[in-house]
Protein backbone atom coordinates (compact mmCIF):
# COMPACT_ATOMS: atom_id res chain seq x y z
CA UNK A 1 0.00 0.00 0.00
CA UNK A 2 2.69 2.58 0.63
CA UNK A 3 4.23 2.19 -2.31
CA UNK A 4 0.96 2.14 -4.25
CA UNK A 5 0.39 5.68 -2.24
CA UNK A 6 4.27 6.90 -3.28
CA UNK A 7 3.46 5.83 -6.91
CA UNK A 8 0.68 8.22 -6.81
CA UNK A 9 2.59 10.88 -5.39
CA UNK A 10 4.64 11.00 -8.66
CA UNK A 11 1.82 11.13 -10.73
CA UNK A 12 0.00 14.34 -9.16
CA UNK A 13 3.53 16.10 -9.21
CA UNK A 14 4.24 15.13 -12.25
CA UNK A 15 0.64 16.67 -13.82
CA UNK A 16 1.11 19.76 -12.12
CA UNK A 17 4.15 20.51 -13.22
CA UNK A 18 2.73 21.94 -16.42
CA UNK A 19 0.26 23.71 -15.07
CA UNK A 20 2.88 25.95 -13.98
CA UNK A 21 4.75 26.39 -16.64
CA UNK A 22 1.37 28.03 -18.19
CA UNK A 23 0.31 30.69 -16.13
CA UNK A 24 -3.10 28.77 -15.85
CA UNK A 25 -3.96 25.62 -17.77
CA UNK A 26 -7.67 25.32 -17.59
CA UNK A 27 -7.39 21.78 -19.65
CA UNK A 28 -5.77 20.56 -16.78
CA UNK A 29 -7.05 22.05 -13.74
CA UNK A 30 -10.99 21.41 -14.95
CA UNK A 31 -11.00 18.52 -17.20
CA UNK A 32 -14.71 17.78 -16.86
CA UNK A 33 -15.28 21.48 -18.52
CA UNK A 34 -13.69 20.21 -22.10
CA UNK A 35 -16.16 17.32 -22.04
CA UNK A 36 -19.48 19.02 -21.09
CA UNK A 37 -22.19 18.90 -23.79
CA UNK A 38 -24.13 21.37 -22.59
CA UNK A 39 -23.43 25.01 -21.89
CA UNK A 40 -24.68 25.09 -18.36
CA UNK A 41 -23.16 21.62 -17.47
CA UNK A 42 -19.82 23.08 -18.97
CA UNK A 43 -20.48 26.70 -17.17
CA UNK A 44 -20.69 24.77 -13.80
CA UNK A 45 -17.72 22.40 -14.31
CA UNK A 46 -15.61 25.58 -14.52
CA UNK A 47 -16.88 28.39 -12.04
CA UNK A 48 -19.55 25.78 -9.99
CA UNK A 49 -23.03 27.19 -9.22
CA UNK A 50 -22.83 30.76 -10.24
CA UNK A 51 -26.06 32.83 -11.42
CA UNK A 52 -24.16 35.46 -13.90
CA UNK A 53 -26.24 38.86 -14.70
CA UNK A 54 -26.88 39.40 -18.18
CA UNK A 55 -24.63 42.80 -18.86
CA UNK A 56 -21.43 44.64 -19.30
CA UNK A 57 -20.06 41.97 -21.94
CA UNK A 58 -20.69 42.45 -25.68
CA UNK A 59 -20.52 39.28 -28.02
CA UNK A 60 -20.40 40.09 -31.86
CA UNK A 61 -21.20 37.61 -34.49
CA UNK A 62 -22.47 38.32 -37.82
CA UNK A 63 -25.84 37.27 -37.72
CA UNK A 64 -26.29 35.00 -40.03
CA UNK A 65 -22.30 33.08 -40.85
CA UNK A 66 -21.74 31.78 -44.41
CA UNK A 67 -18.94 29.67 -43.18
CA UNK A 68 -19.81 27.53 -40.15
CA UNK A 69 -15.53 26.82 -40.18
CA UNK A 70 -14.97 30.25 -39.39
CA UNK A 71 -17.96 32.59 -37.59
CA UNK A 72 -15.72 35.49 -35.90
CA UNK A 73 -16.87 36.17 -33.10
CA UNK A 74 -15.83 39.56 -31.14
CA UNK A 75 -15.80 39.62 -26.84
CA UNK A 76 -15.58 42.74 -25.46
CA UNK A 77 -16.13 44.00 -21.88
CA UNK A 78 -14.84 46.63 -19.81
CA UNK A 79 -15.65 44.85 -16.75
CA UNK A 80 -11.95 44.52 -15.20
CA UNK A 81 -11.85 40.55 -15.44
CA UNK A 82 -9.69 37.59 -13.91
CA UNK A 83 -11.00 35.12 -16.49
CA UNK A 84 -13.70 34.87 -19.60
CA UNK A 85 -15.07 31.60 -21.24
CA UNK A 86 -16.42 31.29 -24.40
CA UNK A 87 -18.90 28.91 -25.00
CA UNK A 88 -21.57 27.82 -27.82
CA UNK A 89 -24.29 24.91 -27.91
CA UNK A 90 -24.31 23.93 -31.71
CA UNK A 91 -21.35 21.09 -31.19
CA UNK A 92 -20.94 18.11 -29.27
CA UNK A 93 -19.23 19.88 -26.82
CA UNK A 94 -20.30 23.18 -25.46
CA UNK A 95 -16.82 24.84 -24.63
CA UNK A 96 -14.65 26.54 -27.06
CA UNK A 97 -12.06 28.95 -24.83
CA UNK A 98 -11.16 30.15 -21.23
CA UNK A 99 -8.84 33.09 -21.26
CA UNK A 100 -6.94 34.00 -18.12
CA UNK A 101 -5.93 37.40 -18.16
CA UNK A 102 -3.11 38.87 -16.61
CA UNK A 103 -2.63 42.73 -15.22
CA UNK A 104 -2.70 45.04 -17.67
CA UNK A 105 -5.41 42.52 -19.96
CA UNK A 106 -8.05 44.03 -21.74
CA UNK A 107 -11.38 42.39 -22.91
CA UNK A 108 -11.10 42.56 -26.78
CA UNK A 109 -10.67 39.34 -28.20
CA UNK A 110 -11.58 38.16 -32.07
CA UNK A 111 -11.40 34.36 -32.54
CA UNK A 112 -12.93 31.94 -34.95
CA UNK A 113 -14.69 29.16 -33.99
CA UNK A 114 -16.52 26.35 -36.01
CA UNK A 115 -19.67 26.23 -35.33
CA UNK A 116 -21.84 22.90 -36.58
CA UNK A 117 -25.58 24.66 -36.76
CA UNK A 118 -27.31 27.51 -35.35
CA UNK A 119 -26.83 28.25 -32.28
CA UNK A 120 -26.13 30.54 -29.39
CA UNK A 121 -22.84 32.32 -28.45
CA UNK A 122 -22.56 32.22 -24.82
CA UNK A 123 -19.66 34.70 -23.14
CA UNK A 124 -18.88 34.69 -19.38
CA UNK A 125 -16.26 36.85 -17.59
CA UNK A 126 -15.63 36.18 -14.35
CA UNK A 127 -15.20 39.93 -12.89
CA UNK A 128 -12.35 41.08 -10.12
CA UNK A 129 -15.08 41.59 -7.67
CA UNK A 130 -16.34 37.60 -8.14
CA UNK A 131 -19.19 38.17 -9.74
CA UNK A 132 -19.87 36.93 -12.73
CA UNK A 133 -21.65 38.75 -16.27
CA UNK A 134 -22.79 37.13 -19.16
CA UNK A 135 -23.31 37.90 -23.21
CA UNK A 136 -25.07 36.09 -25.62
CA UNK A 137 -25.61 36.28 -29.45
CA UNK A 138 -27.55 33.74 -31.47
CA UNK A 139 -26.57 33.38 -34.91
CA UNK A 140 -27.36 31.22 -37.66
CA UNK A 141 -25.15 29.29 -39.38
CA UNK A 142 -25.97 28.53 -43.27
CA UNK A 143 -23.36 25.53 -43.64
CA UNK A 144 -21.81 23.41 -40.94
CA UNK A 145 -18.18 23.77 -40.05
CA UNK A 146 -17.67 20.64 -38.38
CA UNK A 147 -18.26 18.15 -41.15
CA UNK A 148 -20.17 15.80 -39.78
CA UNK B 1 9.64 28.61 -39.90
CA UNK B 2 6.91 30.46 -40.81
CA UNK B 3 3.99 28.95 -38.55
CA UNK B 4 2.58 32.09 -37.38
CA UNK B 5 1.87 34.94 -38.92
CA UNK B 6 2.31 37.55 -35.86
CA UNK B 7 1.58 41.19 -35.95
CA UNK B 8 1.92 43.71 -32.82
CA UNK B 9 1.56 47.62 -33.21
CA UNK B 10 1.17 49.98 -29.88
CA UNK B 11 -0.71 53.21 -30.15
CA UNK B 12 -1.83 55.65 -27.43
CA UNK B 13 -0.80 52.46 -24.88
CA UNK B 14 -2.69 49.68 -26.07
CA UNK B 15 -0.61 47.02 -28.23
CA UNK B 16 -2.71 45.52 -30.57
CA UNK B 17 -2.30 42.72 -31.70
CA UNK B 18 -2.87 40.21 -34.32
CA UNK B 19 -1.91 36.57 -34.78
CA UNK B 20 -2.54 34.19 -37.44
CA UNK B 21 -1.46 30.00 -36.89
CA UNK B 22 -1.03 27.54 -38.97
CA UNK B 23 -3.19 24.26 -37.52
CA UNK B 24 -5.25 21.88 -38.82
CA UNK B 25 -7.47 22.05 -35.68
CA UNK B 26 -9.14 18.38 -36.62
CA UNK B 27 -11.57 18.01 -34.03
CA UNK B 28 -12.69 14.45 -33.34
CA UNK B 29 -15.10 14.37 -35.40
CA UNK B 30 -13.34 15.53 -38.47
CA UNK B 31 -9.96 12.70 -37.49
CA UNK B 32 -12.63 9.96 -37.61
CA UNK B 33 -14.15 10.75 -40.78
CA UNK B 34 -10.57 10.98 -42.08
CA UNK B 35 -9.06 8.16 -40.01
CA UNK B 36 -6.74 10.05 -38.48
CA UNK B 37 -6.14 11.02 -35.01
CA UNK B 38 -7.44 14.48 -33.11
CA UNK B 39 -4.92 17.31 -32.81
CA UNK B 40 -6.29 20.60 -32.00
CA UNK B 41 -4.16 23.86 -30.16
CA UNK B 42 -5.19 23.52 -26.24
CA UNK B 43 -3.04 26.37 -25.31
CA UNK B 44 -1.55 29.21 -26.12
CA UNK B 45 0.33 32.11 -24.57
CA UNK B 46 1.48 34.92 -25.65
CA UNK B 47 4.48 37.56 -23.54
CA UNK B 48 5.92 40.25 -24.01
CA UNK B 49 8.84 42.45 -22.15
CA UNK B 50 8.89 39.04 -19.83
CA UNK B 51 5.09 39.30 -18.72
CA UNK B 52 1.97 37.13 -19.58
CA UNK B 53 -0.75 38.72 -22.04
CA UNK B 54 -2.24 36.63 -23.30
CA UNK B 55 -3.58 33.01 -21.61
CA UNK B 56 -6.17 30.94 -23.08
CA UNK B 57 -7.36 27.70 -23.10
CA UNK B 58 -8.86 26.42 -26.07
CA UNK B 59 -11.04 23.05 -27.51
CA UNK B 60 -11.18 21.76 -30.82
CA UNK B 61 -13.72 24.45 -31.94
CA UNK B 62 -11.35 27.05 -32.98
CA UNK B 63 -11.55 27.61 -36.83
CA UNK B 64 -8.91 26.02 -39.07
CA UNK B 65 -5.61 28.36 -38.83
CA UNK B 66 -7.22 30.49 -36.05
CA UNK B 67 -6.62 33.91 -36.34
CA UNK B 68 -6.67 35.75 -33.23
CA UNK B 69 -7.15 39.41 -32.14
CA UNK B 70 -6.00 40.70 -28.63
CA UNK B 71 -5.04 43.95 -26.92
CA UNK B 72 -2.97 44.81 -23.92
CA UNK B 73 -1.46 47.77 -22.24
CA UNK B 74 1.78 48.47 -23.58
CA UNK B 75 2.55 49.81 -19.90
CA UNK B 76 6.45 49.06 -18.79
CA UNK B 77 7.01 48.15 -22.29
CA UNK B 78 10.07 49.81 -24.54
CA UNK B 79 11.12 50.01 -28.27
CA UNK B 80 12.27 46.88 -29.30
CA UNK B 81 10.47 44.45 -27.17
CA UNK B 82 8.85 41.27 -29.01
CA UNK B 83 5.97 39.52 -28.67
CA UNK B 84 6.63 35.56 -28.26
CA UNK B 85 3.78 34.04 -28.84
CA UNK B 86 3.37 29.84 -28.31
CA UNK B 87 1.56 27.54 -28.61
CA UNK B 88 0.78 23.67 -27.61
CA UNK B 89 -1.17 21.19 -29.23
CA UNK B 90 -2.71 17.80 -28.67
CA UNK B 91 -0.21 15.85 -29.31
CA UNK B 92 2.63 17.52 -27.15
CA UNK B 93 4.28 19.89 -29.93
CA UNK B 94 4.85 23.49 -28.88
CA UNK B 95 5.70 25.79 -31.49
CA UNK B 96 7.26 29.08 -30.24
CA UNK B 97 7.76 32.55 -32.56
CA UNK B 98 8.33 36.26 -31.99
CA UNK B 99 8.12 39.27 -33.66
CA UNK B 100 9.03 43.20 -32.58
CA UNK B 101 5.92 45.41 -31.47
CA UNK B 102 5.96 48.41 -33.92
CA UNK B 103 5.34 51.92 -32.68
CA UNK B 104 6.94 51.46 -28.68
Amino acid sequence: MERRKFLGLGLTAAAVLPAILNAKDFRAEKPDTWTAQKVDAAIEALYGKITPVEEGVTVQAPKVASNGGAVPVKIKSDIPAKTVAVFQDANPEATVAVFDLSEGGIVDYSIQIKMKASGTITAIVEGKDGKFYLGKQSLEVALGGCEG
Amino acid sequence: MANMKIKASARNGIVKCKVMMKHDMLTYDQAKAKGTEANFITHITAKAGGKVVLDMSTSQFLSKNPLIKFDFSAEGLKAGDMLEMTWTDLSGKTVTESKEIKGL
